[in-house]
């Protein structure tokens, strides 16, 4: 058995609090690649991505004071940080501020394209069985709650649809993305 | 709201979102704490959401941790509770998981057996009292019986008394029964006899009193005296026809066909 390490999400943040090492290091290991793909999902440019989550440890290890763990998960609170940074670099970059409902780019589908054209030492394979198994509406909405931060309100304006169905959708995305990383993890 | 409900309701894929409205978040905190499967359910959508994006990008380049950590400042001392955390997470957890449940099933057993003991101690406790109860009830059954027995007799002998064609004769004592007196109901119709015992002394081992009625002057056999029956008073001696007079010899147990004059004790006329 190896001996890792974990911390429930209680000791973590007590640790963090205390500006300890360990935790830094534990954290880093255990989020910054999902933070990672939501940053380049967001901007699709793996250098300034790179740049970015920099930016995004910089400001969780800065204002971790701020977080309130009354107020949500530590994940959904780092999230924000990284996804925030991210929007604010592309809009930079681009030099025009483009309003967030009007933004139609399409991560998810970026990256069935990336993988097409990389060949990257990552299981490209896998992942796409994922992305192919995943519904195109399904596809979308994880586009735009998770990689965008879209509200479930922005959603139904966007897509044209009931609060209720958005709802019952957002539900179903994330449903089948559980199953389809379960079945990945098992494979 | 049931825990089904709520999971099924999407409001916790809209709380690992972070789209949750500040009322929403704060229920769905409540709930957490009251309902630990809530939790889990929270960690596996969150698991699979970070699973997705960790898996739909490059890897991140194993620089970037070392770099970041140079610009970050650590405490270097360790808390108290940060190593409180530490050696707690360096025990193995699945050893500390059998050492609690070994804790766990030991307490449980020594507070069945201080139960056990407990209970045991009051079942003695009970049953003794019960045995003493028990006890209570069947001596008092038996006096009652006792008194049921000595009530039917006294009635018997009640009637006989009551009953005026029964006649009363003393004995007056003499020789060795001087001073003592017994006494003989005879039923003037029926001729039933009836002795009455109860002032006498007892006879040694090997004697006993025998009643003789007197007819036409000559002595006739009237039955031998128990003297250890004590359930009732009066004991019925055989019938006479024409008695004149009673008297009372001590005769060897069996008794005899004619009595033996010197020992004659009692004496008394109808």
């Amino acid at each position: 058995m190896g001996a890792k390490q974990t911390y429930t999400q209680d000791e973590l943040i007590i640790l963090i609090r205390e500006k300890n090492q360990k935790a830094f290091s534990y954290l880093y290991d255990n989020y910054s690649q999902a933070l990672f793909g939501v940053i380049n999902g967001i901007i699709n440019d793996v250098e300034e991505s790179e740049d970015v989550l920099q930016k995004t440890f910089f400001k969780i290890w800065s204002s971790f004071a701020s977080y309130d763990t009354e107020k949500g998960r530590l994940y959904t609170w780092m999230l924000n940080i990284g996804r925030n940074l991210a929007i604010d670099s592309t809009r930079s970059k681009h030099e025009k501020i483009k309003s967030k409902i009007q933004s139609t780019s399409e991560n998810v589908y970026k990256f069935e394209n990336n993988l097409r054209a990389e060949d990257n030492n990552y299981d490209a394979i896998g992942l796409t069985t994922l992305l192919n198994e995943l519904k195109d509406e399904h596809k979308s909405i994880i586009d735009l709650a998770y990689f965008e931060g879209y509200t479930q309100e922005e959603i139904s304006k966007k897509l044209n649809l009931p609060l209720g169905t958005v709802k019952t959708k957002v539900r179903q995305a994330l449903l089948k993305l559980r199953e389809l990383t379960k079945k990945e993890f098992i494979n | 709201m049931k825990i089904n409900e709520v999971i099924s309701s999407g409001l916790l894929e809209s709380y690992v979102l972070g789209t949750t409205k500040p009322e929403e978040t704060a229920v769905v905190n409540k709930l957490c704490k009251e309902h630990p499967e809530l939790l889990k359910e929270i960690e596996a959508i969150e698991e699979s959401l970070m699973n997705f994006s960790a898996r739909v990008s490059t890897p991140v380049n194993h620089e970037l941790k070392n770099k970041i950590e140079a610009h970050l400042t650590f405490n270097s001392e360790e808390s108290p509770v940060a190593k409180i955390i530490s050696i707690k997470k360096e025990t193995d957890n699945r050893l500390t998981i059998y050492k609690l449940g070994i804790a766990a099933s030991l307490l449980l057993f020594l507070t069945s057996l201080m139960y056990n003991v407990r209970l045991n101690r009051m079942y003695s406790k009970v049953n003794a009292e019960l045995a003493e109860l028990n006890a209570a009830k069947s001596y008092m059954a038996e006096q009652m019986n006792i008194q049921q027995a000595s009530l039917v007799t006294m009635n018997m002998e009640l009637q006989i008394l009551a009953d005026p064609k029964v006649k009363t004769i003393a004995l007056k004592g003499m020789n060795s029964l001087d001073k003592k007196s017994a006494m003989v109901h005879m039923n003037m119709e029926t001729y039933a006899v009836y002795f009455n015992a109860s002032a006498l002394p007892a006879t040694p081992d090997e004697k006993q009193y025998q009643l003789w009625a007197i007819v036409d002057g000559k002595p006739v056999d009237a039955g031998i005296i128990d003297m250890k029956s004590t359930a009732q008073v009066f004991q019925k001696m055989r019938s006479i026809k024409g008695a004149q007079a009673f008297a009372v010899t001590i005769e060897q147990i069996g008794g005899r066909p004619t009595p033996t004059m010197e020992t004659m004790c009692l004496l008394g006329n109808v």
